[in-house]
């Protein structure tokens, strides 16, 4: 299966190179017969890489540890579950697997547009098979996941397997490390479709808002796996890494969090474009810059350029990846500059006090967040080359900067909305904002009375109120309306409501996902932490949690050993659970990780780790944190999600539009029979 | 065993990958459509402000909208609809000017044709001589000198 693996992997090689090539001359010469050998080359690009990814599944699922990169990531006592994701745990394999990613997209891309958009195909696939061409080349030349081990004896070379593999980093086995990576990665892969829309848009000078608003949903739903994917890292980080937090600024987190800044921004200003024809140029270099950094947040991840700020040997890939961004930087912007006269703009802004703006502002928060978060996560790289010493940038710089941006974002996420398009006048804007405002200030009194004195928690807490308070609002008001004209009863008149319009209202729902994670970033400032020994029988008081050790035990799984320590907790003399925190010791990997218990309620999680034991007492090291609202980060996650879900149910007005296209293309075929 | 039957799928791939470029001429074989047409672009566009009037007026009858922004939003709403209708009331006279000019080119060379015949073809017996010659292969009668050569 291995040498199997090898020659999907150099076919796959061959069709992305004679897609790239036939795409483009397909495009040149607008010849439908060399659009179509394109298109079937996409399909056989994507047989290869599939056929890659099986061999190298295959490979790990029968532990053939012959295979140098599966006796790296894997072991026999790995559970059965864990035996998957040895696809994505390493540098080859998890390129191999982003190059399948991009080989599904691409070909859903050829069979959605099977009629459609015919002109722009061709350069669709030509660019899209260009990125195809770059990670088959890396896969296939620099990190091949199909290397044979092999030892050299008195009689030549001979094959060689180990008889058991260095197994899986220990952090990696859990279960929301099954689902991360490949939503990340659908989120990196998926943003090459509407980069490849924008481009080709100009090489074929097609600028109507006709890409845009095809690439609308293709923008959304790489969005939608990078949020849910950077969410679930979130998770696994609070699970797993023992420090009770879930957001450490580290630079592979940052790296995932550029393209979904930028690609928010996109998704924002795009109903600009569709709405008032305004900011054509802006968007295709949003576009651009949400691809390249989907590009260099795999580079940061991949290529090793980070460890290497501690060790600056082993990136082998790194070259590669910088050469293949400067290609697309030069490659994009200059397309964009060749083309800038067909992106006039169509109207102008009315009014500074106008949705148009609020959006513009958002755009530019954004973007300085994007230039935040860079900027905090190459400066020690940068300082390395230049001073040679490296500075590392801690989680202060990025909460110094990043606390008040958000802060920002969340006022003009209630705010927007509120502004009417082209110009509002201050008396719609006391008209909208009364009832928001009062309902955040009674909030607000409140707090304040309740103890919240920090002035970022609180404000963030005010925000929350007053964007929760102006989305119901917007519901409310949109439903009532409604009934007035159709009798329907209110919830009827919310539904439907919500389906004329998914985009919008989906747009709302997604807004009070973020509020509700927001809710769960400000309880951070209640944290609370305590630690002690305990041997059975001692007591731990953590605020008003009383934790009562009943006894510490050691036990054996089939790939680690483990020592826990069972804990009754009582909260207000009331008996509430007994919790199981364990210090695991992974005997393939030998590496020990703390597995910590939790007791979830929405109002807050009690944290307990077991940090290991005292050597001088036998007693357990036990550290408990009380984490206020954290619950609501996750289930803020979740209505994101659900909101963009929302989104992409096409609404009655788009299929109006899609009726208007499909029109004019049976007027067109009519035209041309006759 | 497991190699030859992928060698045999990449084959069958490169095979199924380059026919289309093989296929005989057929009527379809005609340059690319063009996606939208700029009066197709501009009909979207009139949807759009449309829309845009109608959200208004929602926002409008929701009480999120004072009496004198409405008012000035939807003359400008329809100040802009105006004039997309106006743009694309003068694309459509293009497109109706280009099939008139393309009407009078097609008449233009049916009557070209009819004043220069065909060099080869006799004008009495219609016999599509296969030369330019000075008298017609068929009845030899002389062709007309001007329809000689080119
Ligand atoms: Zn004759």
């Amino acid at each position: 299966m291995n040498q199997v693996g090898a020659v999907g992997l150099i076919a796959a090689l061959v069709f992305a190179i004679y897609g790239m090539i036939s795409g483009a001359i397909a495009g040149k010469f607008r010849s439908p017969r060399m659009l179509k050998s394109a298109q079937r080359a996409v399909l056989g690009f994507f047989a290869m890489t599939t056929l890659a990814v099986v061999s190298l599944e295959y490979l790990a699922l029968t532990n053939d540890f012959h295979n140098s990169y599966v006796a790296s990531h894997s072991s026999l006592a790995l559970p059965l579950v864990y035996k998957i994701p040895v696809l994505w745990a390493g540098q080859q394999g998890s390129l191999l697997f982003w190059t399948w990613l991009l080989s599904i997209y691409v070909a859903l891309a050829v069979l959605l547009n099977r009629k459609k958009n015919r002109q722009l195909m061709p350069y669709i696939i030509a660019i899209c098979m260009g990125v195809g061409t770059f990670f088959s080349l890396i896969t296939f030349w620099v990190a091949n996941p199909f290397d044979q081990l092999s030892l050299a004896t008195a009689t030549g070379i001979t094959p060689y397997a180990p008889p058991d593999g260095n197994g899986m980093a220990p952090s990696l086995q859990y279960h929301s490390m099954v689902i991360h990576p490949p939503m990340l990665y659908l989120g990196y892969v998926g943003m090459a479709i509407p980069f490849a829309f924008a481009m080709s848009a100009l090489l074929t000078k097609q600028l109507g808002d006709n890409w845009i608003r095809v690439t609308r949903r293709w923008v959304m739903v790489p969005w939608m796996f990078l949020g849910t994917g950077i969410v679930l890292g979130g998770h696994w980080a609070y699970h797993v890494l023992g420090w009770g937090g879930y957001w450490a600024w580290d630079p592979v987190e940052n790296a995932s969090l550029l393209p979904w800044l930028a690609g928010t921004a996109f998704l924002h200003s795009v109903m600009i474009q569709e709405k008032r024809g305004m900011l054509k140029v802006w968007n295709v270099v949003l576009i651009i810059l949400t691809f390249f950094l989907s590009i260099f947040g795999t580079f940061l991840t991949r290529s090793g350029i980070i460890s290497s700020v501690h060790a600056f040997a082993q990136s082998n890939i790194g070259p590669w990846f910088s050469v293949f961004l400067a290609i697309i930087a030069a490659f994009s912007l200059t397309a964009l500059f060749l083309r800038l006269d067909f992106l006039k703009t169509e109207n102008r802004l009315d009014s500074v006090a106008s949705r148009e703006s609020g959006f513009l502002f958002n755009n530019w928060i954004l973007l300085a967040a994007v230039l935040a978060v860079l900027w905090g996560t190459i400066f020690p790289i940068v300082s390395k080359a230049i001073q040679g010493v490296t500075v590392t940038v801690g989680p202060p710089f990025f909460n110094k900067v990043m606390v008040p941006i958000g802060l920002l974002l969340l006022f003009l996420t209630g705010a927007g909305p509120l502004l009417a398009w082209r110009k509002t006048s201050f008396q719609s804007i006391k008209r909208n904002f009364t009832v928001p405002l009062i309902f955040a200030a009674i909030v607000g009194g409140i707090l304040f009375f309740a103890g919240v004195h920090r002035l970022y928690t609180w404000m963030s807490l005010f925000l929350c109120a007053f964007v929760a308070a102006s989305i119901v609002g917007e519901f409310y008001k949109g439903a009532r309306t409604r009934m007035k004209s159709t009798r329907e009863n209110f919830f009827a008149s919310v539904y439907n409501l919500t389906m004329r319009n998914t985009r919008r209202y989906g747009g709302y729902i997604v807004h009070f996902g973020i509020v509700l994670i927001f809710v769960g970033f400000a309880g951070q400032a209640f944290r609370f932490e305590t630690q002690g020994l305990m041997g059975p029988g001692d007591l731990l008081r953590a605020k008003d949690y009383l934790l009562r050790c009943e006894s510490i035990d050691t036990g054996q799984k089939a790939n680690y050993q483990y020592e826990t320590v069972a804990l009754s907790v009582t909260k207000d003399g009331h008996a509430l659970t007994v919790m199981h925190p364990q210090k695991r010791f992974f005997l393939a990997e030998q590496e020990s990780l703390s597995h910590v218990a939790l007791h979830s309620t929405l109002a807050q999680d009690l944290y307990v780790v077991m940090a290991g034991q005292d050597p001088g007492s036998d007693k357990a090291i036990i550290h408990v944190i009380i984490n206020p609202l954290v619950q609501w980060v996750w289930i803020g996650g979740i209505i994101v999600l659900l909101g963009t879900l929302l989104a992409l149910v096409p609404s009655s007005i788009e299929r109006q539009m899609a009726d208007l296209h499909k029109g004019r293309e049976e007027l067109a075929e009519a035209h041309h029979v006759s | 065993m497991e190699l030859g039957v992928a060698i045999l799928l990449v084959i069958g791939l490169a095979v199924f990958t380059v026919t289309p470029l093989l296929a005989p001429d057929g009527p379809s074989e005609d340059a690319l459509p063009i996606d939208v047409t700029p009066l197709a672009d501009l009909k979207r566009r009139r949807m759009v402000v449309y829309e845009n009037i109608k959200d208004l007026e929602f926002e409008y009858k929701a009480g999120k909208v004072s009496n004198e922004d409405y008012n000035t939003l939807r003359e400008n709403h329809l100040a802009e609809a105006a004039q997309l209708m106006l743009a694309s009331q003068e694309q459509e006279e293009i497109t109706e000017h280009d099939l008139m000019i393309e009407r009078q080119v097609a008449e233009r060379r049916a009557q070209k044709k009819a004043r220069h015949p065909d060099p080869y073809v006799c004008p009495e017996c219609e016999f599509e001589n296969p030369l330019p010659v000075k008298f017609c292969g068929n009845c030899g009668k002389e062709l007309p000198k001007r329809t000689r050569g080119k």
